[in-house]
């Protein structure tokens, strides 16, 4: 037996049809907010007859406000079509349905507005009209979805009921008998909830890319941390580190009292391996490191870099280090290549000139006599932001080779880097 | 599968399978083979490159190329696929510089140490044991050019061999960069540079530039083994 739910009134929410049902049924089908139709085989030892469960049905309805329209069927499609047709409890006993349906007005099919009109110019004005019609010359004029209508106008169903997916929700909680102070304790109750947590996204088919940890504190305040990565992982191991690495950069100000860990789900990856090319880092293991790099190095100075499309000197973002899979695109220059080591900031320098050239140089790292010199380069830029101008000279003393530059709108000298 | 396609599809596994210096196919021996620097008089010196499974320095003072040889090292490493770390307690390295060399950046992780940070030296070694620990990077270099003789000195005495240790076995190279000799394993290169002078382009003036740094290479405290080689000015 299907039973369809309908209310015309504007629901408070979505899904408060669809809860409603769930409380009545596991297999339930919503076809939007509302109607919803409901599997009701099985129900025969809680509601022993079809009116006491329409009766608890229509109460339920009424109790969250609702303008009940509750209809029990042997077919899902007549148990719906009759809920959106009749306000209060109908119950259609088995092999009435085509009577059931009989009166009720075409419009009920949810027909394309086209197909509508054509059958209307035919006459058809009820469903029994459309049950009515000669299965040979309807399917003829009709085209292939003739006969499926004739079936739906009378009560007999062409699919199966398609029971809507419970909602995902991964989260796990624990109050505790005493306080915990510091994050060795804590790592094993934290553990313990992250192992059924992971162990549920797994049977789901799902990872978690993100985790959002809430440690209710003594002082009575929360203490929430974030944490999203971008490779999905459902390890308990790895997610507890990456939790613990990040609360030890950010450690709660008091003893914990409750822990409340809520995963956000995503599909688990496929991942197509190359047989020629060399394998890529776990992604568990690799989000590990980066955390406990970035533990030590601090925010923002673990990375992989990368040059920005710009002329000013020693510009580059460092972004999060994700190498995708390799492809030898270009060939490794033959020949070395020296290299600035670059000073952040430029160290200032105090350089003596001749001629316009550098002549003798002094700053933290080298002092002495310009032996020899290229130069002068000059370049500039961002003037519609924050400008700069400079003019570079390699310039080489008893020490090394240095790159300086005269910034020339201070007119201050600098040393950029050492060429090595 | 057309025949056109077939015969594409073989035109390139043959090539990838013939090509020298290619990326190993998954399954070949990479462990074992050294990284080459990709210079070949270095890679001679050093007898194919710098070994795995081995600490290995590569020293010398300002301006010997160290900075530019070890990039090569990258550069012809993270062309074959291989995932490095640049480890950089003082803050020196230049990307546009790496890139220049011919390093893939997005194969290459960048840890960046504050130089005034306490225990910055100590954090980047640090760093180093995680890496190596990981067994995600192949190679490792530290950089510690630049950093005063007396810091590195402060670092406990069995710091050098335990992150030995950790490698032995695995195919992993970690390669120091320093102003002088640090450390090195038993059977790990210590390839220490002296610089032999820059040289320009032309004669003192407007217009000229500087065209490289030319560099005399060494193996060993005590061999006589040698090379000179040329590094060019990257712009």
């Amino acid at each position: 037996m299907f039973g369809g739910l309908h209310s015309p009134r504007p629901l408070p929410s979505e899904t408060t049809l669809v809860l409603l049902a769930r409380e009545f049924a596991p297999r339930v089908e919503a076809l939007g907010p509302t109607p919803v139709l409901l599997d009701l085989q099985g129900l025969g030892r809680v509601w022993p007859t079809p009116e006491a469960l329409g009766q608890a049905l229509l109460g339920a309805m009424r109790d969250r406000g609702l303008i009940p329209h509750v209809a029990l069927a042997g077919t899902r499609v007549t148990a719906l079509v009759v809920a959106c047709a009749r306000a209060g409890l109908t119950i259609i006993p088995a092999g009435q349905e085509a009577a059931a349906l009989a009166p009720l007005p075409l419009n009920l099919l949810d027909l394309d507005p086209d197909r509508e009109e054509l059958l209307r110019r035919w006459g058809v004005q009820t469903l029994g009209d459309l049950a009515a019609l000669p299965a040979a010359g309807f399917a003829e004029r009709f085209g292939p979805e003739g006969p499926h209508l004739r079936r739906l106008a009378r009560g007999m169903d062409d699919s199966p009921l398609v029971p809507a997916p419970l909602p995902e929700r991964f989260e796990m909680a624990m109050e505790l008998d005493w306080p915990v102070e510091g994050l060795e304790p804590f790592s094993f109750l934290l553990a313990r909830v992250l192992e059924p947590l992971c162990a549920n996204l797994k049977a789901r088919g799902r990872r978690a890319v993100g985790l959002d940890l809430e440690l209710g504190l003594v002082d009575g305040t929360l203490h929430r941390r974030a944490l999203h990565f971008a490779a999905p992982s459902c390890e308990p191991r790895t997610w507890r580190s990456l939790l613990l690495l990040d609360l030890e950069a950010h450690p709660p100000r008091d003893a914990i009292l409750a822990i409340r860990v809520r995963a956000e789900p995503t599909p688990a990856r496929s991942v197509q391996f190359s047989l020629l090319d060399p394998a890529q880092p776990c992604p568990e293991r690799l989000a590990e490191t980066l955390a406990r790099l970035q533990s030590r190095a601090g925010a923002g100075r673990v990375g992989a870099a990368s040059l920005l499309d710009t002329h000013r000197p020693g510009a580059f973002a460092l972004g999060s280090f994700a190498p995708g899979p390799f492809m030898a695109l270009r060939s490794a220059s033959a020949a070395a290549r020296m290299a600035l080591r670059v000073f952040r900031p430029p160290l200032p320098a105090r350089v003596a000139v001749r001629d316009g050239a550098p002549v003798f140089v002094a700053t933290a790292c080298a002092r002495g006599v310009v032996v020899d010199r290229a130069g002068p380069w000059r370049a500039s830029g961002d003037w519609w932001d924050v400008a700069w101008s400079r003019e570079e000279w390699d310039v080489a003393v008893a020490s090394g080779v240095y790159r300086l530059f005269r910034d020339r709108l201070s007119g201050a000298w600098f040393v950029d880097g050492e060429l090595d | 599968m057309s025949s056109a396609l077939k015969i594409a599809l073989e035109e390139i596994l043959r090539a990838r399978r013939l090509r020298a210096d290619g990326p190993p196919l998954r399954g070949m021996g990479r462990s074992l083979a050294p990284l080459a620097t990709g210079q070949s008089s270095v890679d001679a010196l050093l007898q194919g490159g710098i070994p795995r499974g081995q600490v290995s320095e590569v020293h010398g003072p300002s301006s010997s190329g160290r900075t530019g040889l070890v990039l090569s090292l990258v550069a012809r490493s993270t062309g074959d696929g291989v995932l490095a770390a640049w480890v950089d307690p003082a803050d020196r390295l230049d990307p546009a510089s790496a890139s220049a060399a011919g390093v893939e950046l997005a194969r290459l992780l960048w840890f960046r140490g504050e130089p005034r940070a306490p225990r910055g030296l100590a954090n980047a070694v640090a760093a180093v044991g995680t890496l190596l620990g990981s067994g995600i990077f192949e190679l490792v270099v530290l950089d510690l050019a630049g950093i005063p003789a007396c810091e590195v000195r402060r670092l406990p005495d069995n710091t050098w061999l335990r992150l030995q240790r950790m490698i032995e076995g695995i195919p992993v190279a970690l390669v120091l960069v320093a102003d002088a000799h640090v450390a090195h394993g038993p059977e790990g290169a210590s390839l220490a540079l002296r610089p032999s002078g820059p040289s320009w382009s032309g004669a003192s003036g407007p217009g000229r530039l500087l065209h490289g740094l030319r560099v005399e290479a060494r193996v060993g405290r005590h061999t006589i083994r040698g090379a000179s080689l040329e590094l060019r000015a990257f712009s």
